[in-house]
């Protein structure tokens, strides 16, 4: 298992899920949301390319209202 | 009875042809239903949106996001909450994949008292962005050396604040703003930020912007949905007012009655 901050709390997944596998994991039902690895944005075509590490920062991002 | 001028002017921004020159957000409204009338009697063809943390589960779909869609105008994202530019670009392109467009509200703040922009990340953020094919639209301050270094990385439309954001005081610096406008004839200007009564967005249009962008003036209303219209007849009313031609100022008073045959007055008095 590895350690991971997902949306800033503190999470374990299995080794080496990419990043459809892990919002799998994280049970991730509804769609419409875009990831960042470490603050760098992860496109839906390289989820399944881009293996989650041990310490990575993940943010799950979703439409609020805004200004 | 005479007929109205129509103020059925269209404008460009971004590649679309709008008719409302009225931005407005979509936050801080006493409820979804209350947002969704506003937006609507507003007539405001663009709303701004933001991103935050998702939380995981099964959920309901996003009910917020639904009525946003299906208002069937123009979202504009913003990357409110961003510190630096890196933040700020990842914002705007998870932002483009989510709302599928290639429009972004580009807001770095700079300090947390005054939610000032940062005019160096804001300008660095703006030339990456504009390189990826974004159509930014840049929150920045009133000053006019910002302005030109984000029309030099390729900005076409510029948005200064009024003054600080939520503080409804207005327009800080119209003197700023009026610069601004005659610097850049050909840029989309956009006042966002401060506004707080319809006559602030009167005044941002009768300068010659070509559209104001607000929130809190409406949504912390009293009656939003009001405020909303009056917001709407404001931004007309002030547009009308700029292509109808202000009258310059004088020194000194002027009688606007006419002085020829003015009565009780005699030559040998």
């Amino acid at each position: 298992m590895i350690k991971v901050s997902v949306n800033g709390e503190v999470k374990e997944l299995e080794e080496n899920l990419n990043v459809d596998q892990m919002i799998e994991a994280l049970e991730y039902k509804v769609k419409g949301f875009a990831v960042a690895v470490n603050t760098t944005f992860v496109p839906i075509a390289k989820y399944d390319k881009t293996i989650i590490k041990e310490g990575d920062t993940i943010d799950i991002l979703a439409p609020v209202q805004g200004g | 009875m005479t007929k109205h001028i129509e103020t059925n002017d269209t404008w460009q921004i971004g590649g679309k042809t709008l008719s409302s020159r009225l931005l407005i957000g979509s936050a801080l409204y006493p409820s979804p239903a209350n947002m969704e009338d506003a937006i609507r009697i507003s007539g405001a063809q663009i709303v701004t949106v933001s991103l935050r943390r998702q939380a995981a589960g099964e959920g309901n779909g996003n009910p917020f996001w639904d009525i946003i869609k299906s208002l069937g105008i123009e979202v504009l994202p913003n990357t409110a909450g961003s510190h630096s530019a890196k933040e700020a670009i990842t914002t705007a392109q998870m932002a483009r994949e989510v709302f599928g467009t290639n429009w972004v509200k580009l807001e770095v703040i700079g300090d947390q008292y005054n939610l000032q922009p940062d005019p160096f990340e804001t300008v660095k953020a703006a030339e990456v962005l504009v390189k990826e094919g974004f159509e930014v639209f840049p929150y920045t301050t009133d000053d006019l050396v910002v302005a030109k270094r984000l029309a030099d990385v390729g900005c076409k439309i510029i948005m200064p604040w009024g003054s600080m954001i939520g503080s409804g005081k207005g327009l800080m610096n119209p003197d700023n703003l009026t610069a601004i406008r005659k610097q850049f004839p050909d840029l989309k200007l956009v006042v966002d930020a401060g506004i707080g009564k319809p006559s602030h967005a009167a005044q941002a249009m009768e300068l010659g912007y070509d559209g104001v962008l607000l929130n809190s003036a409406i949504a912390l209303a009293q009656d939003p949905v009001k405020m909303a219209d009056a917001f709407r007849l404001a931004v007309e009313a002030g547009r009308l007012g700029y292509e109808a031609g202000v009258m310059k100022e004088r020194e000194f008073a002027s009688p606007s009655t006419p002085t020829v045959g003015t009565p009780f007055w005699h030559q040998f008095n």
